[in-house]
């Protein structure tokens, strides 16, 4: 009986694939949710196809429809509407009456505008880059495939000393730092530019005085359109005079959004392309969670556009270099790399991942 | 346990898959686990390729018999991607106008001192300008946020104020020469400037479809026309051992011809389409049974170049460039529905 244990998956498989089994062409039965989906209609179509400017009002209606012309005929002033909405100076807790609104809502002290443009950068990487990062970081695993078990990240004392009770884990080994983990890259995890941070250390501004600041400021705000947050110094460096909160000598912009597509392509199609002698960012740059850093100097810096246009408005001197960082969704420089290679930002040395 | 039980259990699991109509190819199912992977593949039937899909597992009363297989082709997705910024849809366009005037109402007033210096042309013309304007911005109409009549930022109908066409109209006016000594020079100021290039083509307005600078804003496929009159991407079977991505690059070259600077994306197909044939097809050298063609589609990139069918080896009748609606028209229906979700919308 043991003997003929093993062979009894075979006994049972064999008679099925025996039997006669000249190929029959049976109706697709399954059924696919895409097939499904092609009969709905197109989201978009929910919109109204044509600019209302277009609509089907008669002609009369649209040339004798003056607004600003019939509010300077009236003789007096309407009466202001009853409640005219102010947002509250401070918010005094969910208890409090007055509420502020959203800042999503314009009428809040914290609404900012935008966005006002659909970035070029923004529509290659939904139309292009990230279907190719898909396509290219797919790992297959065929079905009834399990990977083997991983190691946990985390070591266990081995209980050779009384004194291992109750310690917390081990960290893993070479090193203190539990990296980021690198999941595998679906549909919905495709890396992506999250934010870039410009930031300008002027150590002129301790010393020199403040004007250096000013023009950090003014050109690294010009290039970004962010309002620059300054910071003072956190250490002191006696010879370059500077002591801990004393002095503002750095400045720093985060932009996302439209700001950052925008910004990217600025420096990926004007500012690169004219850099002298510019090899590209170092290989080994990044803080391996996906983040990558390079510094610009201020003939860099002078070349953005916004800058060039009106050079003579910047005391040549003063224009900063700056030190940008670019925040993508990846948890690897590696794959960090590959999606801003494929926006254009060259990488040259030896690639550390 | 003894010593034959691993085996069978395999031989029993490639029994098994082998009913899922071969879902799972043989080189996949040998290589489930590493202990498998690491083993010899004394499972795998000896003599046949890795690349040719068998649902019928040979054995001792069918390797007598014809083996039922399907051949395997590598296909290419051949594509360009877009050039240029999609149109804007009448909501975006009007959202983003009103987005820009809120925005003007609610920053700050342009500081004229600091980009203008008293007295210079620049700011003389900048008066000029302004007085027209009357804002900073260049491409939200007239429009004073500041005034008396701020509240009248709406856009009546028939305003152009929106489209991005007039907008660039506005700023090419905006950027030309600043005072212009007579009516000649005013117009030559005129021809020099950098107008953008049309965004429709040569190739839009006469239809050719076999031109790769037409619909820019789209992503196009390479279609090539079979002898039969179907079309197809182009698609060619995998030889001998070589990889899939070897397979598609030699496709590539023996269809559209070598003038092509290509890249193909990846090592993985991004889809596949199984045609069964309506009889089972006798293929007297290997004494196989063809059932059919299971094509796996490779990804690629145009960067530059043109499709060239002269030298082709597959005797192909034509070839065009098609954007995802057109390939519905001119493919088979079953072969779209095959395809159609490895294409993306735009």
């Amino acid at each position: 009986m043991s003997l003929w244990e093993p062979y009894r998956p075979l006994v049972r498989a064999l008679p099925r694939v025996l039997a006669p089994s000249a190929y029959i062409q049976r109706p697709l039965l399954r059924r696919n949710a895409s097939d499904e989906t092609s009969s709905t209609p197109d989201p978009l179509s929910e919109l109204e196809p044509v600019s209302s400017f277009g609509g089907s009002v008669p002609e009369s209606v649209v040339t004798s429809y003056d607004p600003v012309a019939r509010s300077r005929s009236r003789k007096s002033e309407l009466p202001p509407s009853r409640y005219q909405f102010r947002s509250p100076k401070y918010d005094r807790g969910p208890l409090h009456p007055h509420r502020p609104p959203p800042p999503s809502d314009p009428s809040s002290r914290l609404f900012v505008p935008g966005p006002f443009t659909l970035p070029r950068v923004q529509q290659t990487y939904d139309s292009t880059i990230a279907q190719d990062i898909l396509t290219l970081c797919y790992v297959h695993r065929p079905p009834g495939f399990e990977p083997p078990p991983r190691a946990p990240r985390l070591r266990s004392w081995d209980g050779s000393s009384p004194y291992h009770k109750n310690r917390p884990l081990r960290g893993p080994r070479g090193g203190d730092v539990l990296r980021l983990l690198r999941k595998p890259i679906t549909f919905n995890n495709i890396p992506k530019l999250e934010r870039i941070t410009i930031h300008s250390y002027v150590k002129q501004a301790a010393t020199d005085g403040s004007q250096w600041l000013h023009v950090a400021g003014m050109a690294i705000q010009a290039i970004s359109n962010v309002r620059v947050e300054t910071f003072k110094s956190r250490s002191s460096v006696s010879t370059w005079g500077i002591a801990p909160g004393r002095d503002s000598v750095a400045v720093k912009v985060e932009l996302r959004g439209e700001n950052m597509y925008h910004f990217i392509g600025k420096l990926v199609d004007v500012v690169m392309p004219k850099m002298k002698e510019w090899k590209g960012i170092k290989g080994s740059s990044g803080d391996s969670s996906g983040n990558i850093t390079f510094g610009l100097t201020p003939e860099a810096v002078a070349l953005f556009p916004e800058i060039e246009v009106n050079y003579d408005m910047y005391p040549s001197k003063m224009i900063p270099g700056c030190h940008i960082t670019l925040h993508t969704s990846a948890a690897t420089d590696k794959d960090a790399r590959l999606l801003l290679s494929a926006v254009g930002i060259p990488f040259h040395g030896k690639l550390v991942d | 346990m003894s010593v034959g039980s691993n085996g069978t259990k395999r031989i029993a699991a490639l029994l098994r898959y082998s009913k899922l109509e071969s879902s799972v190819c043989r080189s996949c199912l040998v290589r489930r686990n590493y202990a498998s992977a690491a083993a010899p593949t004394d499972a795998s039937p000896s003599g046949s390729s890795p690349f040719i899909a068998t649902p019928e597992p040979p054995s001792a009363s069918t390797s007598a018999d014809l083996k039922s297989i399907y051949t395997i082709n590598a296909g290419v997705v051949l594509s360009r991607p877009p050039q240029i910024t999609r149109d804007l849809t009448p909501f975006e366009k009007a959202y983003y106008f009103y987005q820009r005037r809120l925005n003007e109402r609610l920053a700050l007033p342009f500081t004229r001192y600091f980009y203008f210096k008293r007295g210079t042309p620049a700011d003389e013309d900048w008066k000029r300008k302004y007085k027209h304007r009357q804002t900073a911005s260049r491409d939200i109409g007239k429009y004073s946020a500041y005034s008396k009549e701020a509240w009248n930022d709406e856009l009546l109908v028939g305003a152009v104020e929106s489209e991005p066409e007039h907008q660039i109209e506005m700023l090419i006016r905006d950027s030309e020469a600043p005072i212009a000594t007579s009516q000649e020079g005013a117009k030559k100021e005129k021809d020099d400037t950098l107008r953008p290039h049309p965004r429709s083509t040569e190739a839009d307005n006469t239809g050719d479809q076999r031109s790769l600078s037409r619909l820019l804003q789209r992503t196009l496929y390479l279609l090539v026309q079979s002898n039969e009159g179907y079309w197809k991407f182009p698609s060619s079977p995998v030889e001998g051992r070589e990889s899939l991505r070897i397979a598609a690059e030699r496709t590539l070259s023996q269809t559209a011809g070598v003038n092509m600077n290509t890249w193909m994306v990846g090592h993985h197909p991004i889809g596949h389409h199984v045609y069964n044939f309506r009889k089972p097809r006798h293929d007297t050298t290997q004494n196989n049974q063809l059932l059919g063609e299971k094509i796996f589609f490779m990804k690629g990139r145009i960067m530059a170049g043109q499709a060239d069918l002269m030298a082709n080896k597959q005797d192909l009748g034509d070839f065009k460039w098609l954007v995802k609606e057109e390939i519905e028209q001119y493919v088979l229906p079953q072969y779209f529905s095959m395809i159609k979700n490895m294409l993306p919308e735009r």
